[in-house]
């Protein structure tokens, strides 16, 4: 992949870095999600630092971080919070739950039931939730960072597609390269206990997120765009096309991209950069695996930018 | 250019181009189906339009049968083995059988290899039919359209670019066809009995023999009966006598060529004396075995014999246009040696007849002894007769025919004028004889084209003066012209007359140059070049011209339509890499191909701001002129680098 990350964000990246060793580009995809407004979905197998990416995100961009562990007893209370009676006061009392927190880590998401895992639902889109009719409303911001097992695991339960759709990018980490490998082995970096320094103020983040909706996308890429929205649906090859919120996160993820490179326009680079990223989850191949590299390049060789 | 446009967005299946196909190449094959196939076609058609899917094998059998039935019908009662109608029948069962074959297929809605083949095939079929020049401009025309949606299906039905790819490749080809047309080493052959032939119709006018009551020369039509080409200008009318046949004998009412016996032996090329003419010769079907030369000829046409008295004919009756060159001396005079036979045959007469006549004529032959002064007495005479020139002329007494014109009726065309003027000539003792063909009129013609048409056919004498034929024209004797004659001859002056004969000229000039360009022609064309430098120096100019004209068209659909501004500018940059070997990937974004360019050659940095010029413009919406200059600056500055 083809990027110059921006000088400001540089020191955000390395920060992470340090505890994720040679996983940059994936930081930059989780904060280019996070300045997009989306919520991140981490797919891989256990131990290879999905965990330790939320935890020093959160940290880095000092929001309050909230983690539930989810699990196959799981009820939507348990997440969202419950309205309990005050005998002292005798009214109803919502307690919050876990839900309420600026940086959310959903582990092991796929290992709840269906109807726990969509108990996100209304939060991610709206960022609020509603119980007993009464709407509490989440912090801003509100992210969501949820990790899941590779689906043939035993004991989970696969997401629906209207939850899968709710997160704006997914994609697993991968093993490190084998030279970051050795500094881990040798114990040289990767201290996933310390704690990273915060280094971004709400203000920052705020404005940040305003510069990347801001970016401009221009006709020609718009054109681009289209043509891959078509594909994804007119080829035949997968079972569903993108959805126009599937479409609205392609758009959305690659003005953050592009943000994230110090540029005020996307290219057509941002676009093939990021989009596996916002389609793996969303598109299924209907013959074969569906992954990152497979999407990419059927999408790729078929719609070239003319331009 | 709006049919581009709608094309633009037209893409076609494979048997949606294969329809297309159809329909081009069996146009002009509809003209000769016959009323049942018509039908049955109908029939197909009709089923391919409402019913969708494959057809079963029960529908393909049934329309096997109708499609037997229909062939049945069509050609019953039509074979009879002969004549040359034969292998047009054959040619038509053939088409026929294809036409089955190919609705069998069709309506299984597969594309296999017969019904990929059968346009092609009934293209070539179309041609035995169909001869004329519409024809090859419609074979052309498919030829094209079959290469556009040839090139079509290859590239997946999208018309606009294959159209612009096959008006490319047409473009290409058309100097070299030019060339190749021009210089290409031609065979000599006949030409065959199908394929490309003008018009097919038996005319007449000129028969060989000369009726004084019937009116066998006098076909008052404009129908052609030949087309002449000169090297130089026409000649004047008072020069374009053609020779068609000499007759000698008197046979009371009509007159007659020598009886076989006494044929004339067969002429050699003798030299040439005098200045000769050269002119090519379209001879329409005569169903006679003439061919008509300019008096007098001196080269023998390939392929024909000449006679002593010079008349030409070929082996056999003329059945389709015949093209020849030949070789005159436009004198009215000419030597000839003459056999005691012959001589025998052109001095007699039959006493017992116009008694009238032989009585003047033998006051002329007392009163003049040189031959020469005998002749012009002769004309003075007929000069004297107040003779008036008529195409409706009155019935003659078959018995006295020269008393009963020169005295008594004194109307009549050429063959009443030469008839009586030879039968008094021999009278008076000059041998003499008629010859009849053509004498064609200079108001046909137009540059160095002349048409011949019927109402030329013509009948004059030739006295033997001092071992020289001379000719005198009869007809000029007559001092008056009748009425009626006058509006016919008029006739042949209008404004139609000569828009059509403009038309002709051109369809003329089409047949010789192109139709039947010959061998013999590219000689003559080298010999001419050879001979006159500037034709070369034209010639190479209009090659030139052309060539020009073929690429500036070939670039104009060549070039791809910039679809951005900015990929105009690009693109000189872009050609360079792709000469340089660097082919932009299928998946590869500008900046990509830009970036793998410069990794192999980190001297080129330039590129660098060209990319990230081009990714401001295109991208970040940046599309001011300056800008835009910018850009053209930098791709300048990266080329030259």
């Amino acid at each position: 992949m083809n990027y110059t990350i921006a000088s400001e964000f540089t020191p955000l990246i390395d920060a992470i870095e340090t505890h994720l060793v040679g996983k940059k580009e994936t930081i930059a995809l989780s904060l280019a999600t996070f300045f997009a407004g989306g919520h991140l979905l981490l797919e891989d197998i256990p131990g290879v630092g999905k965990t330790t990416l939320a935890k020093h995100l959160s940290q880095v961009l000092g929001l309050d971080f909230g983690r539930i562990q989810f699990t196959s007893d799981m009820l939507p209370s348990d997440i969202l919070g419950v309205n309990y009676y005050n005998q002292k006061e005798g009214a109803f009392i919502f307690k919050k739950g876990p839900i309420f927190t600026s940086f959310l880590l959903a582990d092991e998401i796929n290992r709840s039931m269906p109807k726990t895992q969509s108990a996100l639902l209304q939060a991610m889109e709206e960022g609020s939730i509603t119980i007993d009719g009464t709407l509490h409303t989440l912090p801003k911001p509100f992210f969501v960072i949820g990790t899941q097992n590779p689906q043939e695991e035993v004991g989970t339960f696969p997401l629906p597609t209207s939850q899968l759709d709710r997160f704006m990018c997914s994609f697993g980490i991968g093993y490190p390269d084998s030279v970051s490998e050795r500094e881990i082995l040798k114990g040289e970096r990767g201290h996933s206990r310390s704690i990273s320094n915060t280094l971004l103020t709400p203000q920052q983040i705020e404005s940040y997120m305003k510069r990347a909706s801001e970016v401009t996308l221009s006709e020609t890429l718009l054109d681009f765009l289209q043509k891959i929205i078509a594909y994804t649906r007119e080829s035949g090859i997968f079972e569903y096309g993108l959805s126009t919120r599937g479409a609205l996160s392609l758009t959305a993820m690659t003005k953050s991209w592009a943000m994230l490179q110090g540029r005020n326009y996307v290219t057509a680079d941002d676009l093939q950069a990021v989009t596996s990223a916002v389609c793996t989850h969303r598109l299924k191949f209907k013959e074969g695996l569906t992954t990152a590299k497979r999407i990419h390049d059927e999408i790729f060789t078929h719609i070239r930018s003319d331009i | 250019m709006l049919f581009l446009k709608h094309l633009q967005d037209t893409k076609l299946t494979p048997l949606a181009l294969l329809d297309t196909a159809y329909i081009i190449v069996l146009l002009p094959l509809m003209l000769i189906l016959k009323v049942p196939m018509l039908i049955f076609s109908f029939m197909v058609l009709v089923l391919l339009f409402f019913k969708k899917t494959p057809a079963d094998k029960y529908l393909i059998l049934f329309i096997f049968l109708m499609g037997l039935l229909a062939l049945y019908l069509s050609l019953y009662g039509l074979f009879s083995f002969r004549g040359l109608s034969r292998l047009k029948l054959f040619l038509e069962l053939l088409v026929y059988i294809l036409i089955i074959v190919v609705s069998m297929q069709r309506l299984t809605r597969e594309i296999n290899f017969y019904l990929l083949l059968s346009p092609v095939l009934f293209l070539a079929l179309s041609l035995f039919f169909f001869h004329s020049l519409m024809m090859l401009m419609y074979v052309i025309f498919e030829i094209f359209f079959l290469l556009w949606l040839i090139l079509a299906h290859r590239m997946e039905g999208n018309m606009i670019e294959s159209f612009r790819a096959s008006m490319v490749m047409f473009m290409y080809s058309l100097p070299w066809v030019v060339v190749l047309f021009i210089f290409f080493p031609r065979i000599s052959f006949e030409h065959a009995d199908y394929g490309f032939k003008g018009e097919n119709i038996q005319r007449m006018g000129h028969d060989g023999t000369m009726f004084l009551d019937s009116k066998a020369l006098l076909v008052p039509s404009d129908r052609i009966v030949m087309e002449v080409g000169f090297d130089t200008e026409v000649p004047t009318s008072d020069k374009l006598y053609f020779r068609g046949s000499i007759l000698y004998v008197d046979k009371k009412d009509y007159w007659e060529p020598l009886p076989a016996y006494m044929k004339r032996e067969n002429k050699t090329d003798d030299p040439v004396v005098g200045e000769t003419i050269e002119y090519k010769v379209t001879l329409y079907p005569t169903q006679k075995r003439w061919i008509y030369l300019l008096d007098m000829p001196v080269r023998i046409v390939n392929n024909s014999d000449m006679d002593k008295d010079l008349i030409s004919t070929v082996k056999k009756p003329i059945k389709t246009p015949m093209h020849y060159t030949a070789r005159s001396v436009l004198t009215p005079t000419f030597y000839d040696n003459l056999d005691q036979d012959t001589l025998d045959a052109s001095i007699s007469f039959d006493i017992k007849r116009n008694p009238k006549t032989y009585q003047e004529a033998q006051k002329i032959k007392n009163l003049y002894k040189e031959p020469d002064k005998k002749a012009s007495a002769l004309v003075k005479f007929f000069q004297n007769q107040s003779l008036t020139y008529s195409l409706k002329p009155k019935a003659l007494d078959i018995n006295n025919t020269a008393d009963s014109f020169l005295f008594d009726k004194r109307l009549g065309y050429c063959v009443h004028f030469a008839s009586s003027f030879v039968t008094m000539a021999r009278m008076c003792g000059i041998p003499s004889r008629i010859v009849t063909g053509y004498k064609a009129d200079q108001a046909n013609s137009f540059n160095n084209y002349l048409a011949v048409k019927e109402r030329d056919a013509h009948a004059w004498a030739e006295l033997y003066i001092g071992q020289h034929w001379v000719r005198f024209e009869t007809t000029s004797t007559a001092s008056a012209i009748d009425k009626d004659t006058l509006e016919i001859l008029g006739a042949n002056n209008t404004f139609f007359n000569r828009v059509n004969l403009q038309l002709m000229y051109i369809k003329y000039q089409v047949e010789t140059w192109i139709l039947y360009y010959s061998h013999i022609r590219q000689l003559q064309l080298i010999q001419y070049a050879k001979e006159n430098p500037r034709f070369v120096l034209l010639f190479v100019f209009s090659l030139l011209t052309l060539v020009l004209i073929t690429f500036s068209i070939t670039l104009y659909f060549r070039r791809p339509r910039c679809t951005h501004k900015v990929l105009c500018i690009l693109e000189p940059l872009l050609k360079k890499l792709k000469k340089e070997g660097y082919i932009r990937q299928k998946d590869e974004t500008m900046h990509q191909y830009f970036l793998r360019y410069m990794k192999e050659h980190p001297e080129k940095s330039a590129l660098k701001e060209v990319d990230n010029c081009y990714e401001l413009i295109s991208y970040g919406g940046d599309t001011s002129s300056a800008t835009m200059k910018q850009l053209k600056r930098m791709v300048k500055k990266s080329l030259s680098s």
